[in-house]
């Protein structure tokens, strides 16, 4: 075991700036093949701008972003290609049909067969009904899916999640959470950012707390999760009284 | 332990858009000179072009507007060149002060843009008998004039600090670039239908060069002044803003 | 990754859109129609020195027809954060610019391929010879004027003014190739070349490089968050 991995993420010393808003304030953070990790904190406590940052959609005012040892700045389209992205907005055009627009990032993504991978990515994700459909006539549940299965159409080895459960009700929400468990192989590396802090313990194998876009927490979850949902609460409660 | 890092972070910020830590304010001392500067300079010009100079034999005492009119077409130009390195250094540096300088200049530069557009109209009058004329040099800066108020009406509409300056460096960028252009095609356009009027005729009587380059001087001054203090206004804002965040 | 592929496919995916929707031909193309009819009763447009008067409303009529256009392209990209759903992918951000550049001057063309004949029918021009000449400029001039709105409009959505700001940013920029844009329109509506209607033709090339180049460098920050 040489304790690194082949593919892993790692921030060095990360810094975001929004004026002079701090999102980012110098994060250290390494991410190691194989790892699901729930990112938490309150609502501004830089958890997106962290996914939008490691996605290449954000440069960091200072710091290094690396994805397999490689720098963002430097490969960013071939590291993209890696990364699968999904947010609380589906990334879908509302007009087009479901398999249009899979077809349409299949070829974006520059995959060779897009057919077949649209065909792989709607089985996965029990779509396939809804092809011929306008991603506007779908359900927010279906909705979600489609946009899951658009992040997943290229196979990618790191998926970032940005608030996936938001909108979804019960029945969706479960399936989601069946299909995170599903995705979250040793190859690769799952993170997502959500407020519940019940579903961020029950599949999550890891939970990285920001607060004032600072990492406050990072620590495996294991054993007892009654104390590390007091320990974020108690958090939460402390950034509350600020 | 983790309480002292962020008062480290408090006292050195980090980031591309937060007051550089380097820069540190404008020098006062640099501002005091350029303003005592242009409280000199500007009587003298004032002097110089009302009574010393002499006057111009076929336009009258209106040529006397020409030692104001030139120099604020100096530095509308000077500004917003300046505006173009600034946005092209911010968007190389992302560095706040980039941006601080470009905004600055082209408010700057709007102010002395509009006192020729309003000078040379009243000049024209008695010369050439109309209030406009779509002379080439006058076009350009009608046109410049519009360029930078949309610069300005631009940061207005981008309430984010960071895609504020990267939309104003993008459009003073291709703003200046659009300058030759628009003076090429004035130029052109006008070439149809040509107008009689020569502004530079040959050699300026020295005593009206003389004039002219203290009147260059005396705006230059003046600009630096103003745009030294504009910086200023800026850098509060900054500071300002760093304040309501809280950290 | 090679550029020009995904900024087809960009481009074609805004073709499949538009043929569902229609939205920017048909509310464009009507809205067009309407000002060159309009202008037509508003403007002495027979006579003498007709063909000037022509080309500037013609041009004015283009520029709406752009201006709306690139606007609407660029919102839909906004609607559900499609745009970060371009960037997120491993095109190159050069691409994403070209491909919503081929968009928007496809839809461009398409408005003003259906309007020029229209407005050379009522306006009772008689091209000629010079029609080659119509359809240089139109080109050129509609490539100048789209390259500058599309990086314009770009930053135009991210505003507070969404897409309604999009022609205070275009309209100062773009006034050198309109103006060069109509000369070579007006020459072209009176039979062929004349004097100076190279050196607008080659101001025109000059300006769609020079911009060309400017926003394929600039794209990128206007993306970037």
């Amino acid at each position: 075991m040489d304790g690194r991995p082949a593919l892993g993420i790692a921030l060095t010393q990360v810094s975001k700036a929004f004026g002079a808003q701090l999102a980012l304030d110098r994060v250290d953070l390494q991410v190691d093949q194989g790892s699901f990790v729930a990112v938490m904190g309150a609502n501004g406590a830089g958890k997106t701008t962290m996914l939008k940052v490691i996605s290449g959609l954000a440069a960091p005012t200072s710091g290094s972003v690396r994805i397999a040892g490689i720098e963002m700045r430097k490969a960013g389209p071939r590291l993209r290609a890696l990364v699968g992205v999904v947010s609380h907005e589906t990334m879908l055009y509302a007009d087009l049909t479901t398999e249009e627009n899979l077809r349409f990032h299949a070829k974006l993504f520059g995959l060779r067969d897009p057919a077949e991978a649209v065909t792989r990515a709607v089985e996965r994700l029990d779509v396939a009904h809804v092809l011929d459909k306008p991603v506007r006539a779908l359900s927010r549940g279906t909705r979600q899916r489609v946009a899951l299965a658009r992040a997943l159409l290229h196979d990618p080895a790191v998926i970032l999640l940005d608030e996936p459960y938001t909108g979804l009700d019960e029945a969706a929400a479960a399936t989601l959470t069946e299909l995170l468990l599903e995705l979250a192989t040793p190859e690769r590396i799952l993170m997502l950012t959500l407020h519940d802090v019940v579903r961020a313990l029950s599949g999550p194998r890891r939970l990285v707390v920001l607060s004032g876009g600072r990492v406050a927490l990072d620590e495996p979850i294991a054993g007892s999760t009654d104390r590390m949902a007091e320990t974020y609460l108690g958090l939460l409660r402390a950034e509350a009284r600020r | 332990m983790n309480d002292v890092k962020t008062d480290a972070a408090r006292q050195q910020p980090v980031g591309e858009l937060r007051p550089d830590a380097l820069a540190g304010p404008v020098p006062r001392s640099r501002r005091r000179l350029w303003g005592i500067a242009t409280l000199v300079t500007l009587p003298i010009l004032l002097g110089m072009a009302l009574l010393w100079a002499p006057e111009d034999a076929n336009q009258g005492a209106a040529q006397r507007i020409f030692y104001i009119h030139v120099p604020s077409a100096w530095i509308g130009f000077l500004a917003f060149f300046v505006v173009f390195v600034g946005s092209i250094a911010f968007l190389a540096t992302g560095k706040r002060r980039w941006d601080d300088l470009a905004s600055s200049s082209a408010e700057v530069g709007v102010v002395f843009t509009s006192a020729v557009l309003i000078t040379g109209p009243l000049w024209g009058r008695p010369v050439w008998g109309v209030y406009w004329t779509w002379d080439p040099r006058l076009t350009s800066f009608l046109m410049l004039w519009l360029i930078y108020l949309s610069y300005i009406v631009l940061r207005g509409y981008v309430p984010e600090p960071l895609r504020r300056a990267r939309f104003s460096a993008v459009l003073g960028i291709v703003g200046f670039l659009d300058v030759p252009i628009v003076y090429l095609s004035a130029r052109w356009w006008r070439s149809e239908h040509p107008t009689q009027f020569v502004v530079e005729s040959g050699d300026l009587p020295p005593e009206m060069l003389a004039t002219l380059l203290v009147g260059l001087a005396a705006f230059t001054f003046l600009f630096l002044y103003l745009l030294s203090v504009r910086r200023s206004v800026a850098r509060l804002r900054a500071q300002r803003e760093l304040e309501e965040v809280g950290r | 990754m090679n550029v020009l592929s995904p900024a087809f496919t960009i481009a074609a995916k805004d073709l499949r859109l538009e043929l569902k929707t229609r939205d920017v031909v048909a509310s464009v193309g009507l809205f067009v129609l309407l000002v060159v009819v309009t202008a037509s009763f508003s403007f002495p447009t027979g006579g003498e020195g007709r063909e000037g008067v022509a080309a500037g409303v013609l041009w004015m009529a283009f520029l709406f027809a752009a201006l709306l256009g690139m606007g609407r392209s660029m919102a839909v990209e906004k609607e559900d954060a499609c745009l970060e759903g371009l960037l997120v992918s491993p095109a190159p951000r050069e691409a994403v610019f070209l491909g919503k550049l081929f968009a928007n001057l496809g839809f461009t063309f398409a408005v003003e391929l259906v309007i020029l004949p229209v407005f050379v029918v009522l306006l009772q021009l008689r091209p000629g010879g010079g029609t080659w000449l119509v359809v240089l400029g139109t080109f050129l001039g509609t490539l100048g004027l789209v390259t500058v709105g599309t990086l314009f409009a770009a930053m135009a959505v991210n505003t507070r003014g969404r897409e309604a700001i999009l022609p205070l940013l275009v309209m100062p920029v773009s006034v050198p190739a309109m103006v060069a844009a109509v000369k070579v329109s007006e020459a072209g509506f009176s039979g062929g070349m004349a004097d100076g209607t190279l050196s607008w033709l080659l101001l025109l090339v000059g300006y769609d490089a020079l911009f060309l180049l400017v926003a394929l460098a600039t794209f990128p920050y206007v993306t970037e968050e």
